[in-house]
């Protein structure tokens, strides 16, 4: 349905006729602002009922950087839990130390925070580790989304701990676990492949969840654009040198002319995940030597990082 | 009594607001946000558009004195 407005042409939304806000690619189906608002907060309810992600009683770390998805998160979370039980929510940051960059973001985390009055827990990578991102990869720019990755998975895990969480609920969306999916065919680690998208944790540590994994990016930036909470905010200078950023163009230029593309890849990997899922799932727990975590190896990533760290 | 000839209403530009704060004007129109992105080289997924301030869908059509802002939604975190 399409309606003429001065020089330009609005087409309508496919349930109600009032001015169409996003047009869903793989369907052209139409949605206006309130629709597709509905639309997204159900799609993730549906994600947390169907995966039993959260349950009442549950106390939620959310992993707030202060960015676009886990700003989205943290305000979908908060309308749409109500439907599942009492819940509660802690958000969760973590300051890596990445300057002209995570200021801003951590600004935006505090502001949002204030405004939903909930608890705020933030922690730094020198308060845990001795140092900033930045001064951890002088000279090993190239490795910062691997670097980053170890060190922030255990600090969220830490910051967690100490909320006293159940859950620990991250901003990953569509995009993100769609290139994950990529990243590690390319890789060929079949393991990561087939780890369960909506629980990461396998028993070992506070479950982590993402009720934003059927969610995409474009979606997230209309849902907060339409809630006046659209942020320009800076995009992470180490963003250049990691493999994500290639699969990231090379998935949205496949999605854009073939519609689908994204979610076909995340029906792949729950196939693949189904059939043999079950047979990667046993490999062995130890815990690591030095610090006592559980890792798969003698010794933790995060050991074999800190030694190469200065 | 003397009438003036009728004169054709002069297109105007449209008025684009770029990602990186830049503007630039486009041609009157009428064209499809899809085919205006194309244009100035922008992936659809990557970007919203709105039109006078609201939020348009790849599918308008836009054109004569719209003020058309794209906004890059890539940024991670």
């Amino acid at each position: 349905m399409v309606h003429t407005a001065g020089h330009g042409i609005t087409p309508r939304c496919d349930t109600c006729g009032e001015p169409a806000v996003y047009r869903e690619r793989t369907t052209g189906r139409h949605f206006c602002k309130n629709h597709f608002i509905a639309d997204v907060e159900g799609r993730v309810l549906e994600t947390i009922r169907s995966r039993n992600l959260i349950a009442p009683g549950d106390h939620v770390a959310v992993a707030l950087s202060g960015g676009k998805d886990s700003t989205a998160l943290l305000v979908i979370l908060s309308k749409v839990l109500p439907g599942v039980g009492p819940v509660r929510l802690t958000a969760i940051t973590i300051d890596e130390g990445i300057a002209g960059y995570r200021e801003d973001t951590v600004r935006s985390a505090d502001t949002l925070v204030a405004r939903y009055a909930l608890p705020h827990l933030t922690v730094s990578f020198p308060d845990l580790f001795g140092g900033t991102l930045d001064a951890f990869l002088a000279g090993r720019e190239p490795e910062a989304c691997s670097v980053c990755g170890i060190l922030r998975r255990k600090a969220l895990t830490v910051a967690a701990e100490r909320a006293g969480a159940t859950k620990l609920a991250t901003g990953h969306n569509l995009d993100d676990e769609a290139q994950s999916v990529f990243m590690n065919v390319l890789r060929g680690d079949l393991p990561r492949l087939v780890r369960d998208s909506g629980s990461d944790s396998q028993g070992r540590f506070i479950p982590r969840i993402k009720p934003l994994m059927f969610v995409s990016e474009k979606e997230i930036a209309v849902y907060l654009m339409l809630h006046g909470m659209w942020a320009d905010l800076p995009e992470c200078p180490y963003a250049v040198h990691a493999l994500r950023g290639e699969v990231r163009r090379m998935l949205a230029t496949l999605e854009s002319r073939h519609p689908g593309t994204m979610l076909n890849l995340m029906k792949s990997k729950a196939k693949i995940e189904a059939q043999c899922g079950g047979l990667l799932e046993d490999e062995a727990v130890h815990r690591c030597r030095e610090c006592g975590d559980p890792c798969s190896g003698e010794i933790c990533q995060l050991c074999t990082l800190k030694k190469t760290l200065r | 009594m003397f009438m003036h000839p009728a004169r054709p209403v002069p297109h105007k530009a449209m008025k684009i607001l770029l990602p990186d704060k830049c503007r630039r004007d486009a041609g009157p129109g009428p064209v499809t946000v899809e085919a205006l992105l194309s244009e100035l080289g922008f992936d659809p997924i990557e970007v919203i558009v709105s039109r006078n301030g609201m939020l348009v869908t790849e599918d308008a059509v836009v054109g004569n004195d719209d003020e058309i802002r794209i906004i890059r939604i890539a940024h991670g975190g």
